[in-house]
């Protein structure tokens, strides 16, 4: 199954209008989209608006590749359930988002294992090939948590004022981690 | 009855990281805020609040954020407010700063590699610790870098 997300925000129909079209193109594949408030309902994709947070990660974990915008949200999931993930991103000139800082993001993150950027709709179709090719399997686990450095510092900033002084972090830490 | 902590994100990447600071707040007396109610799943038994997702561009959105968040507040008088982001975070930021002193904490998201985001840009008046997640991005009057959600 391949799971498509535009996230949980803003619409994304150019997305999901050439993913329908890749549906259409591969009829014997499964698809799923998240499509958001988007206005194109798919005609060759299963939809829905939006899944919560369990049904979603339901989707991710039955999914093979995950088509999704350059979102934050979108990579950690598919990290955390390792899955390789195709991302898209957003435009400002478009009305896709208020910035274009999914091109920056992007940037980044393609230089990741199991991520996979198509910088237009054109390029769709040849990272879904190259994503599916990922031997994802063989990838560590990926952490749950953010970095020791920062859990330590919000801790103590969440922390310092009170009048029991400091309560240390209980022992998760540390042992959730790699 | 000692004020406790307000833990505001919006949907998707924002949410997301404010949870991968799970332990940080564990034990302590925390309320959350976000955009779903689907979230709530998430929290366990802590409280749990939802207001108006809202972009800067939807003004009327903006006013009814506002009306939510300051009932929240006043439910909460948090002594702390921490925020990954993003609008209604800020907002959040604002209002609390203003009308409880509260101490407050911006986290720009991961996502902003390159410059502050928007919001973080605007938060970072009512910010008591104004941070980014990139050392890069660091002056040595703000943001500050205190590490990284990945």
């Amino acid at each position: 199954m391949i799971f498509v997300t535009v996230g949980s925000m803003m619409a994304f129909d150019r997305l999901i209008v050439s993913m329908d079209k890749w549906a259409d193109e591969h009829s014997g594949q499964d698809v799923l989209a998240q499509i958001g408030g988007g206005n194109y309902l798919p005609t060759k994709m299963r939809w829905t608006r939006m899944l919560a947070p369990n049904l979603f990660r339901e989707a991710v974990r039955e999914a093979s590749v995950i088509v999704a915008h350059a979102g934050m949200g979108s990579f950690f999931v598919a990290m955390e359930m390792q899955k390789p993930i195709v991302m898209l991103p957003r435009i400002a000139a478009n009305r896709e988002h208020t910035t274009d800082h999914q091109l920056h993001t992007l940037r980044w993150l393609r230089s990741k294992p199991n991520v996979y950027a198509a910088t237009s709709e054109g390029e769709l179709g040849s990272a879904i090939d190259r994503a599916a090719k990922d031997d994802y399997a063989s990838l560590g686990a990926f952490d749950k948590f953010a970095s020791k450095e920062l859990l330590v510092n919000i801790r103590q900033f969440l922390t310092q004022q009170d009048n029991v002084a400091s309560i240390p972090m209980p022992g998760t830490i540390g042992q959730e981690r790699r | 009855m000692t004020r406790g902590i307000l833990a505001i994100a919006s949907g998707g990447g924002h949410w997301i990281q404010l949870r991968r600071l799970h332990p940080a707040f564990e034990g302590l007396d925390v309320a959350y805020v976000t955009v779903h109610a689907s979230y709530a799943e998430q929290v366990g038994a802590c409280r749990f609040y939802t207001v108006r997702d809202v972009t800067r561009w939807d003004r009327w959105g903006i006013v009814v954020l506002v009306a939510q968040l300051i009932r929240i507040l006043i439910i909460e008088r948090p002594r702390l407010v921490v925020t990954t982001g993003a609008a209604p975070g800020g907002i959040a930021l604002a209002l609390a700063k203003i009308f409880f002193r509260s101490k407050t904490l911006w986290i720009d998201s991961i996502a902003n590699c390159e410059q502050m985001s928007s919001s973080g840009t605007q938060a970072r008046r009512f910010a008591d610790v104004w941070l980014t997640q990139w050392p890069d991005i660091v002056t040595p009057n703000g943001p500050h870098y205190w590490g990284a959600v990945l």
